[in-house]
């Protein structure tokens, strides 16, 4: 049995085994570069990890702040412009992105921009930044969504998934064929997209939650795979990784900064 | 070499000849590396009136906006501080309208100033934002907000936007020379392409350096010269956000802003200290390490990892050998002279 694990280390384990070996993978800030770390590091070498912010082929050392975080490597193998980075995305050089949601509908089209009206919103959120162009353009996409919601209507439609199911996106004419989000990682499991209808169904569920707990998140009558399964356990490799590269990560942001600010206080004493 | 004057002044200076009340504004920095103390100069001489541009909105648009500098805002991303909890100084104008915002993605917020840059009137961007609400829900654009052509070439529709030229851009680098040939390095995200498309540059910068560093690393010039109208030399002028090279963001600081900047009274209490209550860059480190030690500055100093020099050496700079005889004819000057003279070539 190997060693125990927090929820935070089972999420970017999930997502960094989305990651193959001689991709070229765009990673957003947060999550999605611990994994990128971790699977450069341990099984795929060879993949090329880029930012928007035209840092290309880069094996981050420390957790970056942002996807422009130059200090969290040494170096970097091609130094190009925002410009570049969503042309060479256009062109098809980009097999996965990965992209945070703040509100999700059942054929995965997002939303990262409002709650409310638009014009004068309840909350406004970050906004499109990348978003609405890497998964239009990116060979597949992974959604992670830490804090967001399920919701039937997005109150602002920020980022296309598979539009309105069925092949529509592929109709549309505006994406490359096959594009689209490939699946969908929440607290609670691992979502998917039925190939035909285009509807997110639950694929896999983390340890400890029930479908019932996760059907109630979500506004429409959520279909469930047959073959659902379990996340599997992370492996003491994984595990170590994460805690070495950023321990921040595995004990998840709140409880970090509450540690953060203790060592302060202690410090000023 | 026809090098210009020195245009080396205080950010006081700068921001007081080259930024009035109602301009474009482009922040040129995108992130990384925040001109913060051109930002808070602009907050204390109290420009009015601004249309912001930022291709991250975060830190610096939260201060302008916070100030009440902007009227409306162009960019693609804005600061939510601490989550879905804390509010932001750009929510907060939005609902009680005192500005307005128009939102773009990344790629087309940099593909405005790069044809800008180039003296376009539009760009081509990727047409998938068609299907969403960024295309369908326009702020004070309007119809220039997008505008969809068809490709003479393939008949496709080909979804525009239209150039931007603001009026100034300001923007944090490494090192410049003091005629304004400003070098920067790493994450390159939009910042050429912000400043060039402006109609006047301001370049703060860590350090001044000797013009013959710009000229044997010219990969490393994103502004020439001839384009900039200010030069300031603000060591630690983007803390708290970080300059490769020279320090890393302070983590302690910045979550500092975050944490007041989720609410109206916070914020103001946070400018009242480091903004307005700081004249300039000096007396904000002063402050600094008076509240907070200088060991703080000193843990988050870069240590070198220095680029590998590229070498831009030539076999020789002369037409004319050791010996004093042309490289390519075997001639010394005056016996080249002699042959001018003999083939009747010279004039009295």
């Amino acid at each position: 049995m190997s060693k125990p694990y927090t929820l935070q280390e089972l999420l970017i384990i999930a997502v960094a085994r989305e990651i193959h070996d001689y991709e070229n993978v765009i990673l957003g800030v947060g999550l999605p570069t611990t994994a990128g770390a971790m699977a450069k590091a341990l099984y795929a070498p060879n993949a090329t990890l880029m930012m928007e912010s035209g840092i290309i082929d880069f094996e981050p050392l420390l957790p970056l702040n942002h996807i422009a975080d130059a200090h969290s490597c040494r170096g970097f193998s091609y130094a190009t412009d925002l410009f570049s980075a969503f042309t060479m995305t256009y062109r098809g050089f980009v097999d996965v992105c990965f992209l945070g949601v703040g509100q999700v509908d059942k054929y995965g089209n997002l939303n990262t921009t409002c709650i409310g009206d638009y014009y004068k919103p309840t909350t406004r959120l970050p906004g499109s930044g990348g978003a609405c162009d890497f998964i239009s353009y990116a060979k597949r996409t992974v959604l992670t969504m830490l804090g967001g919601n399920f919701a039937e209507k997005l109150d602002y439609f920020t980022s296309p998934g598979y539009l309105e199911g069925g092949s529509s996106r592929d109709d549309s004419g505006l994406f490359p064929q096959g594009s689209g989000p490939s699946m969908l990682l929440s607290t609670k499991g691992v979502f998917r997209f039925d190939p035909v209808t285009k509807e997110m169904y639950l694929a896999q569920i983390h340890p400890r939650v029930k479908v019932e707990d996760v059907k109630k998140d979500v506004p429409w009558d959520l279909k469930i795979s047959p073959d659902l399964s379990e996340t599997s356990h992370p492996t003491d490799e994984e595990i170590d990784f994460i805690r070495r590269f950023s321990p921040a990560a595995s004990s998840g942001r709140h409880l970090a900064i509450e540690l953060m600010i203790a060592n302060v206080m202690k410090q000023n004493k | 070499m026809t090098l210009q004057k020195s245009k080396v002044m205080s950010v006081k200076e700068a921001v007081s000849q080259f930024v009035s009340d109602g301009d474009e504004l482009v922040i040129g920095n995108y992130t990384v590396g925040s001109c913060a103390d051109l930002v808070y100069e602009v907050v204390r001489q109290g420009r009015k009136g601004l249309t912001l541009y930022s291709q991250s909105g975060i830190f610096d648009i939260e201060v302008l906006v916070g100030a009440g500098c902007a009227e409306k805002l162009v960019t693609t991303y804005v600061l939510r501080p601490a989550g879905r909890r804390g509010g932001s100084a750009v929510e907060r104008a939005l609902q009680d309208g005192s500005m307005q915002m128009e939102d773009y993605t990344n790629f087309q917020y940099n593909a405005r100033l790069t044809a800008g840059m180039h003296g376009f009137s539009f760009m081509q961007v990727l047409e998938g934002a068609m299907a969403t609400d960024l295309f369908r829900k326009r702020s004070f654009l309007g119809d220039d907000k997008y505008r969809v052509i068809e490709c003479p070439y393939t008949g496709k529709n080909i979804l525009t936007v239209p150039a931007a030229n603001p009026d100034v851009c300001i923007v944090h680098v490494q090192r410049c020379d003091k005629f304004g040939n400003a070098q920067y390095w790493g994450a390159l995200g939009s910042v050429a392409a912000a400043a060039l498309a402006s109609k006047r540059i301001i370049v703060s910068c860590e350090e001044i350096v000797d013009h013959d560093i710009i000229q044997s690393s010219p990969h490393l010039t994103i502004i020439p010269a001839y384009r900039v109208n200010a030069v300031c030399e603000v060591p630690w002028g983007a803390h708290p956000t970080e300059v490769l090279g020279y320090y890393n963001v302070d983590q302690f600081m910045y979550g500092l802003f975050v944490t007041m900047d989720a609410t109206a009274d916070g914020l103001k209490t946070w400018m009242d200290e480091w903004v307005y209550g700081c004249e300039d860059r000096i007396a904000y480190i002063d402050h600094y390490v008076k509240k907070f030690g200088s060991r703080s500055l000193e843990n988050i100093r870069c240590k070198p990892y220095y680029s590998a020099p590229a070498n831009y050496g030539s076999a020789f700079t002369t037409r004319w050998d050791n010996e004093g005889k042309e490289r390519a004819m075997g001639l010394t000057l005056t016996e080249f002279e002699q042959v001018l003279k003999e083939r009747g070539l010279l004039y009295e």
